[in-house]
Formats: structure tokens, sequence, C-alpha cells
């Protein structure tokens, strides 16, 4: 069988899940503490790993750099609907989950959902003359579902970390993220609103659409 | 079909024809910059025009379009120049915009704006382009007022909320389709019940009400509170108003018959005809100086895709086919950072599709 090139989470929690998920299904790493980004699997010789992180994999997967891969639903989503053309999700994994959802300061009291952050937007922009801004590592996934409720004055900011901090910097007004128990999000002083959920996601194990009907039985 | 060269030389001796025009009728030429502040556009359109636009980053990581729209460019042209006083512009030139399915479109443009003008001199704009097309025969002009679909908004039986939704949107055809269909069923976006926070209110009136949290004063998110929980949220009954506006959108008739038919749709929906007598002012204006030499019809679905737009509107037709469309945008030049609110009016012919 031809070599399947494997690309897994580099760090954290998601990189450990992501190794327990292949010594659940008989696929048992070779050092796994090694510093070394490349990895192999006991007794197979099909599978060649390597370290990368969450975001490459997917980048990776759509050059066909790789062709198997775990990353989040997210970061795939994020991206243009052309990759979804080249990558396939092949199984959804009970780890990794995280919820896109919009967030606003605690304080603004009047806003409980879209349709307020809609009307507030038009208002914001008209005795301020700008528009919101929203902070987010999610612009595409925030852009598309914003202009569904009819959220349209508004500017994006891209946030590469520490996004919860902007609204409080004067960096930007609001902010979308990812959010597991919401516990970062209330430290900060932030509330989610009512139906501001983007995009349940989770850790998923994508591959090529060359190779979409693969098993993981047939690796070994 | 003309070859692209032959097809270029003729665009431009069209071009010389048309500017010799609108100079004759007062129109001061001005060559307009390609590129644009994407900040600039992204103030008036939001981040939803950069899917039609070409933008770039420029190496100070600044963005940078590629001009859409020729309107744009004079009225960032006026503003730049600091101007102060009516500016009567033509222009000719490209503009470029992204299809849905992301393929460039090349407009060829040749028109003629008038800016910080006094009110009601829309038809002046309207002739000199009727004037300058003379030589084609059998044009029809149609009409449209953003004014009087705002008036019959007003007009409606819809708590605030809904009819600021429905102006504020009424240019964006998809999400108001969509807002259409939500009023038809009552269905609003915030159904899950709300438990307001009443003890952090009461916290927060007791500090400075120009406190500003996140871009917001504190005063501002009370009133906004107070006014919210006074508003009616779900108990009104929105299916008859979605139908009159969607049968209002359908109207199209002789520009002379307009107040006739207006009036008598107001008045069969039982809608007070105050508001509408008042905005069909400028359309009679215009049927007036118009409709005598032209073919000309009111359309009250005219140019709303058009985000700037806010009053009169007029389109012109040769064989079925568009080739000039104009209107009044007396919020453009304050969105794009001029210090005040001023009228501003005019239009362009294609000349891509003159030529065809």
């Amino acid at each position: 069988m031809k070599k399947i090139k494997l690309g897994l989470p580099s760090k954290g929690r998601l990189k450990d899940k992501s190794i327990e998920f292949f010594k659940e299904n008989g696929f048992e790493i070779m050092d796994p503490n090694s510093r070394n980004y490349f990895f192999k699997f006991k007794n197979n010789t099909i599978i060649e790993g390597i370290y990368l992180h969450a975001r490459e994999i997917i980048e990776r997967l759509n050059d066909g750099t790789i062709d198997m891969g775990i990353s989040g639903l997210d970061l795939l989503n994020e991206n243009s609907d052309d990759y979804k053309k080249r990558i396939s999700l092949n199984k959804k994994l009970d780890f990794g989950f995280a919820t896109l959802v919009v967030a606003v300061p605690n304080d603004w009291l009047d806003v409980q959902n879209m349709a307020d952050l809609e009307e507030i937007s038009f208002e914001f922009r008209e005795k301020n003359n700008r528009r919101l801004r929203v902070a987010t590592k999610y612009p595409n996934l925030t852009e598309k579902f914003f202009l569904s409720r009819g959220v349209s004055e508004y500017q994006l900011v891209s946030s590469l970390g520490a996004t919860e901090s902007y609204p409080f910097t004067g960096s930007s007004e609001l902010i979308t993220d990812i959010t597991s128990s919401g516990t970062t999000l209330k430290e900060n002083n932030l509330r989610v609103i009512s139906d501001g959920q983007i995009l349940e996601s989770s850790a998923c194990l994508f591959t090529t659409n060359k190779i979409k009907n693969i098993n993981l039985k047939d690796l070994k | 079909m003309l070859n692209p060269i032959d097809k270029k030389r003729k665009i431009e001796d069209i071009s010389k024809f048309f500017l010799k025009y609108f100079k004759r009728e007062g129109f001061e030429f001005v060559d307009l910059d390609l590129i644009i502040d994407t900040d600039l556009l992204t103030k008036r359109s939001g981040e939803e025009f950069k899917k039609s636009t070409i933008t770039y980053k420029d190496l100070s990581g600044k963005e940078i379009s590629l001009r859409p729209d020729l309107t744009i460019s004079t009225a960032i042209k006026y503003i730049q120049d600091k101007n102060t006083k009516t500016k009567k512009y033509s222009y000719f030139g490209s503009a470029f915009k992204l299809s849905l399915n992301g393929k460039l479109k090349v407009f060829n443009q040749i028109g003629c704006e008038l800016i910080n003008s006094k009110q009601g001199q829309e038809d002046k704009v309207i002739q000199t382009f009727l004037k300058s097309l003379k030589k084609y025969k059998k044009k029809k002009v149609y009409l449209g007022d953003i004014g009087i679909y705002n008036s019959l908004i007003d007009s409606l039986d819809l708590p605030e909320r809904w009819k600021l939704r429905l102006k504020r949107h009424y240019p964006r055809t998809p999400y108001f389709n969509e807002l259409i269909k939500r009023l038809e069923t009552n269905y609003d976006l915030d159904q899950k019940k709300i438990d307001y926070d009443y003890n952090r209110l009461e916290e927060l009136k007791k500090i400075n009400g120009n406190k500003v949290i996140a871009g917001r004063k504190i005063q501002e998110i009370i009133s906004r509170f107070e006014k919210k929980k006074k508003d009616p949220r779900d108990n009104f009954i929105g299916a008859k108003s979605a139908k009159i506006i969607k049968d209002f959108l359908k109207i199209k008739v002789p520009a002379h018959q307009t107040e006739k038919k207006l009036v008598n749709f107001f008045t069969k929906h039982y809608l007070r005809t105050k508001l509408l007598i008042k905005a069909l002012k400028k359309i009679k204006k215009l049927d007036s100086k118009i409709s005598k030499q032209y073919n000309c019809f009111y359309q009250s679905n005219l140019g709303r895709e058009i985000q700037y737009y806010t009053g009169i509107v007029f389109s012109i037709e040769l064989n079925n086919k568009e080739i000039s469309r104009g209107g009044e945008y007396n919020n453009l030049m304050k969105t794009l950072g001029y210090k005040k609110q001023i009228n501003a009016f005019g239009g362009a012919i294609d000349l891509n599709q003159l030529l065809n």
C-alpha cells in the first residue's frame, strides 16, 4: 500500500488526545515523548507521521502535502468553501470540544441577542461615525454569521491571542472567540449573547478527498 | 462585434462627445484616483463590500482597493480638495467589481455629479443625461424614490425597531427577503427568554453615566435598556405589513399616474397618506419636467441595490437595456468623512452597454 502521511497537533491536550485516539485504534507511537517532529507507529510501515500546528494541518491537507490529519472543525470551516473540495471529514472525535461564540462586555445589559447587536451597530455608527469593531481569530466564520443575522455595520479586527482583552483596551467593542467552559470569558467580564453560537466544534480526523473512504483498519 | 482595439477607440470617441457636452452644461472634468483607501469603503458598506472589491495590502499593511464605483471616487475627491461650495464634476473611467463567483467585471463609465447643491436640482442632472443621449431614440426613463418607500414603512403598524430594520436593510435584497419572511411568520431572532440583569442595572445607575464601556456610555446602555423593555417584541402581527411591502415593491406605472396609484394603494390598505403626499412632491416635479418629452415610468423598487441612494433614483433604458443610472446620495459625503450631511446627486452612462 502507498505510504500515508499523517499530521497530528504538535502540542497541548489536542496532541495528547490525538495520540490516545490512535492508541485506542491499535496504533502506538514509538517514543511519544521525543521532541522530534517526525514520528512512526510501532509495527507499522504505512504511516509516516509529523507533528504540526493544528492550523497548519488544514493547510497541508489542502495542498496535499499530508494525506490525513487531526485538527479542529472550526479551523476547516474558517477557510473558504474551496478547501472542502479537497478535504473530507472522516470522523468527528470525542475531544477538543469548543464553541465559537459572540461575546459582549458584561455591562452591555441591553444587548442580549443578535437582534440587539444589529440595532446597536447602526446606532453606534450614527453616533461615532465608525463601525463596531469585532476582534476575532475567525474572520470568515464571524462575517458569515453576522451577515446572516443582519449585522452588517461592523469592522473586523484581526486578533492573534488574548482576544478577551480587546474590548477593554480600546482595540474592539466586542469579540468572537472559541470557548469550552466559558470561564475565561467570565473572568474577563464578557458574556456570550443568547443566540450568539457561531459553530460547535470538536477535533476531527480529516483526509484529503483522494482517500476519503479510507478506514484506519486498512492502515495496519 | 467590435475587436478590442476598435472597441477601445470607439469608447474613447464616444466619451469625448459626452465630456464635451457635460462641459457645456457646466460640469468640470476630474481625473479620479484609481485606488481608494479600503477603510473609507468599509465605513460606507461594511465588511460585506470586500467580497465584490479587489483589495490589496500595501507595503505598510494598509488596505487599498481598486475603485468599485466612480460616484464614490468623485465624493472622495470633493472631500480631499476641501471643497465647501457647490461643485459640478464630470468623469470618465473604469470601475472594477467582482461578481459572486469571483470573476472580474470592468465597467467603463462616463458620468456627472452635482455635489453640495440646493435641494430640487435632480431634474437638471437627469435632463443633462437625457439631452446628451439625444441621438439615441426610443429611450425610456424610470424614476423611483427611496423616500416613498420610507414613507410606506413609517405608515405601517409595526414596532419602531422593525421599521428601522426594514429601512436599513432595504438595499440588501437577500437579507431583506429573509426579514420579510420573519415578519410574515412573526418569527424574530430573539425568541429565547431573556433574563434581564436588574441587579447590575441598579449598580450601573450609581456610576457616572459618561463612563465608557467598550465604546458605549453607561447612560446610553441604561437608556436603551429602559426603552427596550417598553418596545413590544413579539406581540404584533406582521403578516399584513409583509404583504403590503411585497405588493408595493411590484408597482410600476406611467409616471403621471404615480400619485393616483400610490394614494389608492395606501387608502386600500388603510394607511395614512400624510407622509406619502409629502414624499411624492419630488417625483411629481420630475414627472412634470420629463414626461412631456420622454416615455417616463415610476418603479417603486428602482435603485434599491445601491446602498448609498437616499432619495430620487433614475434609470434610462434603450431597447429594454439599462444604459444609464443615477440617484440622490445625501448621506454618502458624511459617511466618507465630510463634516456634515450635504445634498448630492449624480449618475453615469455605462459605455459598454451603450456600445452594445
